[in-house]
């Protein structure tokens, strides 16, 4: 039995393999992967079950749709254009301040919307044209928007990787807020050190000249009520959880939403909106893809027992043998599935760590904080080549690389420490 | 807070099938990934869309 479910995973492996090489496509080779794997494990053609596969993450799909949506609501009425535009009229003669606070604009959006890739579509161009007239060289431009784009994805309230991983170990999201948020803010200090030093800034008036025009009508209250909304929507729905009904996140977001599009002050036509809807369908898809794509491979591992081989072996190798390897295969399983990795290679880390008493929510939230660091990994590259290409850095992908390398290493010790010290990190599940 | 609870509910129904149809326009009609793997992945994506929104999954 295990040597047939042995076959059937080598078979799947090399299938990913081809499929990824041949046809630059993680999500569709997911899904190739999952048909072969049911075809040599003998199950044919199992359309339920594939069916089925797709709908596990919608829930999740719904959310990353409707959060790039309020973000890009947000940004069509120039908010965006007009807090950094704000900031650089404030801040810019204090350089750390100013570079602290893009860090923070770059934090906010994947923070929210669970993905790096939405912050740097939404604000990572901006960001960019800053760092270049506060004197950052191209690939330290580069670098500052990947670290903070993946450190946006980790920050809470939603870390999809912990999320995916407490869903598949049958765990609630509870206790995630502070674990993460200490992490990701120190690493964002130590990032906006490190890239901040040595550079010197252009004249104000020259970034002011360069940034686009302030969004006629824009006001701090236009700029803060989304956010007030949503904040306020997540608050009550941790504290009181009886005074209102059950909203659940994507409605949130979706109610903040058409608040934008009621402060909006240039009231522009329903058109306009179904542009920026349609064009957000497009961006965010291919996260969707993957989710669906992810819940697809899943199902048909689970079925065919690969998921089980995988779980078994990783619960009976030694802890410390995790310890060593963890920061070797985590970023690289995130660089070849994705979100996928999370359930793939998170959840029987889990169960490992379970087993022996660990308290899992620390686990959960230091291999959460391990798995975005291969984004910059082929072959998806995701957010790295989104960054690059924002940018417009047209230097090679190894010196870019090398520009992330210290504050990615600085992420991963971090995330180490998280997962051998489980019990000092206890008091912040709290 | 049942009857809210209930009008949610078709809330999240009719938000699948809007998503979902704004899936399937992309899927003939978008600016971006336009090759035939892409066609492929966009067809399997819609799918838990109009499952949900047809009440069947």
């Amino acid at each position: 039995m295990t040597l047939q479910t042995t076959y059937t995973l080598i078979a799947m492996v090399a299938v990913f393999v081809l499929c990824s090489w041949k046809l630059k496509s993680p999500e569709i080779s997911m899904v190739i992967t999952a048909i072969v794997g049911a075809l040599v494990a003998g199950f044919g053609f199992p359309v339920r079950l594939l069916v089925e596969g797709t709908l596990t993450y919608l829930d999740l799909a719904l959310l990353f749709i409707t959060a790039s949506l309020f973000m890009n609501f947000y940004s069509e009425i120039g908010a965006t254009n007009a807090l950094i535009r704000g900031m650089v009229k404030t801040f810019y003669d204090k350089k750390w301040l100013m570079l602290f606070l893009l860090a923070f604009v770059m934090l906010v959006p994947g923070a929210f919307t669970g993905a790096g890739s939405v912050s740097i579509l939404v604000v990572g161009g901006l960001v960019a044209t800053v760092l270049e007239f506060m004197g950052f060289p191209p690939e330290r431009r580069a670098a500052f928007v990947f670290i903070t784009a993946i450190l946006s994805a980790a920050a809470p309230p939603i870390n999809l990787w912990a999320m995916l991983m407490a869903a598949g170990a049958n765990m609630p999201y509870v206790g995630f807020n502070k674990i993460l948020f200490i992490p990701v803010i120190l690493t964002t200090i130590f990032a906006v050190f490190f890239f901040g030093r040595g550079t010197k800034a252009r004249p104000k008036s020259e970034v002011l000249a360069n940034l686009p025009p302030a969004a006629k009508g824009m006001n701090w209250l236009r700029l803060s009520l989304p956010f007030v909304l949503l904040l306020l929507l997540i608050f009550m729905a941790q504290y009181q959880p009886f005074v209102i009904p059950v909203i659940g996140l994507p409605l949130t977001f979706m109610l903040c939403a058409l608040l934008v599009i009621l402060l909006d002050p240039e009231h522009r036509s329903l058109k306009r909106w179904w542009t920026v809807a349609t064009n957000t369908i497009e961006t965010v898809f291919p996260l969707v893809a993957t989710l669906t794509s992810v819940g697809v491979l899943v199902n048909i591992m689970a079925l065919t027992g690969v998921r089980g081989l995988i779980a078994i072996n990783f619960v009976t190798l030694p802890i410390v043998w995790i310890y060593v390897t963890a920061l070797l295969f985590c970023p690289l399983a995130q660089g070849s599935l994705s979100y996928g990795s999370a359930v793939i290679l998170g959840v029987p880390i889990i169960f490992r760590f379970n087993s022996v008493g660990v308290n899992v929510t620390v686990v959960a939230a230091a291999l959460s904080l391990m798995f975005p660091l291969g984004d910059c990994l082929p072959p998806s590259r995701i957010v790295g080549r989104l960054s690059i290409e924002k940018v417009g850095y047209k230097g090679s992908y190894m010196q870019f690389l090398k520009a992330v390398l210290v504050p990615w290493l600085f992420l991963a010790a971090l995330a180490l420490c998280m997962l051998i010290f489980t019990k000092t990190f206890v008091p912040l599940t709290k | 807070m049942v009857i809210l609870q209930e009008i949610i509910h078709y809330i999240y129904l009719i938000m699948s099938g809007f998503f979902g149809l704004l899936l399937v326009r992309a899927l003939f009609k978008r600016t971006t990934r336009t090759n035939l793997v892409y066609d492929i992945v966009y067809a399997y994506a819609v799918i838990p869309f109009l499952l949900r929104a047809l009440r069947i999954r």
